[in-house]
């Protein structure tokens, strides 16, 4: 089944109280990155970040984010596809004019302070220098931006590699993993500082696996597996995919029936005698109908709150296939 | 553009290795050209003992020239290989051009930061040289006269145009290993085991002259050989040792703006085209 037709695709926009501009920042259509015969880092990929959102690019390791966000800036060519950027192609000088990135780890000349490093960087972007000082408080770094990047921790050192992504004051910041390395109250630092970047019309895409970061902070997710786009939504949608477990005997028959009624996605079996079933909760007394109408004792139905973390792990085990079972 | 150049002359003047180069390169020049000389002088009489005349101030420019071609060169590639091959080590390269500068305003200014450095390449030996050649001149009590002043500028000129190009030399080496290490050990070895070896043998064999003509070391003697160059000394100058053929010094020159150009095109061709992970 196809993940993507559950999400209704508007919302977005509304709830941030847009006045109309649903226009996307970024727009990539059938996006592919090939290394070789063998690896496709991503495939066919359709992303569509819409202004003054805060977007989740949610997967697991090797997933294909940072390839993407690669791709996006202009770093690495796509094997095919095509790819604007707040309407320019990637990695040209007036769409990297209004956008922060920070991709995989930080990178910054190791001899240089902190401070230096972003005069460097600020003196490529053409922007004012006085701009150092404010990204360097709003990172909470200010008082070691003197100090060699070399002797920063790792936390340090992604705080600048933020600090970066914010020197332009850009319209569209991208992360990668921004809370990596970072102590749980740097992370929660960092998160209200991604939330309050994504006032006022700014818009974030923010990669990430971690999913309580991802559900605490994003307006809308994607999910990425094996470098293909499985679903989309906003957080809540992709919860609602949970479904819901039931106990029955015999549970062999009971699965085999459930599989085969319409509306009903995947049916794993959770242990010797619970089923979870992939269908929309609000069904349940048809399904407890049908079940029971099949001779199958049915001794509990009960809807799954799923986390989003359950939704993940979920959609990438069974990563695009999940008609096969 | 002004601004990418000035975040280059930043990185540059603030890493360490490039003033670490500088002092070598400055304690060689003063070594070769006047303190080993004048100590092996004093004490008497090998062959390759120098002739008190090249360590005066009327032949500064000659003899501090010398090292340009070949010991100077070796060591500014280093400086190009460190200015962009560092970039690779790091990972900064992404970090750069995510603020949004062509990546040709990247290569420019860097050329053009390296450029800038490598004056102080020129003016430092010199005004040691300087220094050093007027107390031998003083202690042997021979005439201080120096050398004009248009000779003094067209000296200062070639020794940089010679600093920039090995410097471009090490800016190519390092975006095609994309890195620093394997880059210098390119360098040097090209430098001292191809045309160092080929030029030994150019007398005995003569297809490769038309060969050594082509190379970085005949073109960068050639260029300094109208201000006097005591080809002499050359031919003994260790593994910068150079025996000819000599070129005019007007083809040299255009020789090495070609190398200069090729160098500048390959990396900016190199840099566009290449993947940053
Ligand atoms: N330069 C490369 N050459 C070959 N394969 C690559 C290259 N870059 C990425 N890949 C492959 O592409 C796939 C996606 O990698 P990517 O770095 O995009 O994953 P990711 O989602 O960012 O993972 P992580 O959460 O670990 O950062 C991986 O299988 C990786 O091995
Ligand atoms: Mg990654």
């Amino acid at each position: 089944m196809d993940f993507e037709t559950l999400t209704p695709p508007t919302l977005v926009g509304q709830s941030r109280g847009d006045t109309g501009s649903n226009a996307l920042i970024i727009e990539t259509e059938g996006l592919t990155k090939r290394y070789g015969e063998r690896v496709i880092a991503v495939e066919d990929l359709d992303l569509r970040v819409r202004r003054g959102e805060v977007y989740g690019f949610l997967g697991a390791n090797g997933a294909g984010k940072t390839t993407t966000l690669r791709m996006l800036l202009g770093l690495i060519r796509p094997t095919s596809g095509s790819v604007r950027v707040l309407g320019e192609p990637p990695g040209s000088p007036e769409g990297l004019a209004h956008i922060g990135a920070l991709v995989e780890t930080p990178a910054f000349y190791p001899y240089l302070s902190g401070w230096d490093n972003l005069r460097v960087l600020a003196l490529h972007a053409g922007t004012q220098q006085n701009r150092i000082p404010i990204v360097l408080e709003q990172v909470d770094l200010a008082d070691r931006a003197g100090d060699a990047f070399k002797t920063y921790s790792l936390g340090m050192k992604q705080r600048l590699g933020v600090a970066a992504a914010l020197l332009k004051d850009p319209e569209l910041l991208i992360l990668d993993e921004p809370t990596n390395g970072l102590d749980p109250a740097g992370m929660s630092e960092m998160r209200d500082l991604i939330k309050n970047f994504g006032r006022d019309n700014r818009t974030v895409l923010l990669s990430s696996h971690l999913m309580a970061e991802v559900e605490q902070i994003c307006d809308r997710v994607g999910v990425i597996h094996s470098g293909k786009l499985i679903a989309e939504g906003t957080v809540d949608d992709l919860r609602g995919q949970g479904g819901l477990r039931v106990r029955a005997h015999p549970l062999d028959e009971a699965r085999r029936i459930a599989s085969q009624l319409d509306g009903v996605g995947e049916v794993q079996v959770l242990d010797d005698d619970t089923l979870r079933i992939a269908i929309d909760p609000a069904d349940a007394s048809w399904l407890n109908r049908q079940l029971i109408g099949a001779g199958i004792e049915v001794s509990e139905i009960y809807r799954e709150k799923a986390s989003l973390e359950a939704v993940f792990l979920g959609l990438t085990k069974n990563g695009g296939d999940n008609d096969v079972e | 553009m002004l601004n990418s150049i000035s975040a280059e002359l930043l990185l540059l003047r603030k890493r360490p290795s490039t003033w670490v180069l500088l002092g070598l390169w400055t304690l060689l020049a003063a070594n070769f050209g006047y303190i080993f000389s004048y100590v092996a002088y004093l004490n008497g009489s090998g062959d390759s003992v120098r002739p008190l005349a090249d360590m005066l101030p009327s032949r500064l420019v000659a003899t501090l020239l010398e090292g340009y071609p070949f010991f100077g060169g070796v060591i500014v590639l280093i400086l190009g290989v460190l200015t962009f091959g560092g970039e690779y080590g790091w990972g900064t390269l992404k970090t750069v051009y995510t603020q949004g500068p062509k990546r040709s305003q990247v290569l420019a200014a860097k050329i053009i930061a390296l450029g800038i450095v490598l004056t102080s390449f020129v003016i430092v030996p010199f005004l040691v040289g300087a220094l050093l050649s007027y107390g031998i001149a003083l202690r042997e009590d021979e005439a201080i006269d120096w050398p004009s002043v248009s000779v003094i500028a067209r000296g200062l000129a070639a020794g940089w145009f010679l600093m920039v190009v090995w410097a471009a030399f090490g800016a190519v080496l390092a975006v095609l290993s994309r890195g620093t290490a394997l880059a210098i050990g390119l360098g040097i070895l090209y430098g001292l085991v191809i045309e160092g070896l080929l030029s030994a043998f150019v007398n005995d064999i003569s297809v490769l002259r038309p060969v050594t003509e082509a190379f970085l070391r005949s073109n960068g003697y050639s260029l300094v050989e109208p201000l006097g160059l005591a080809t002499e000394q050359v031919r003994g100058n260790g593994p910068g040792a150079f025996r000819g053929p000599y070129v005019s010094g007007l083809q040299a020159f255009s020789v090495l703006a070609a190398y200069f150009g090729a160098f500048v095109v390959l990396t900016g061709f190199v840099l566009r085209k290449q993947e940053v992970a």
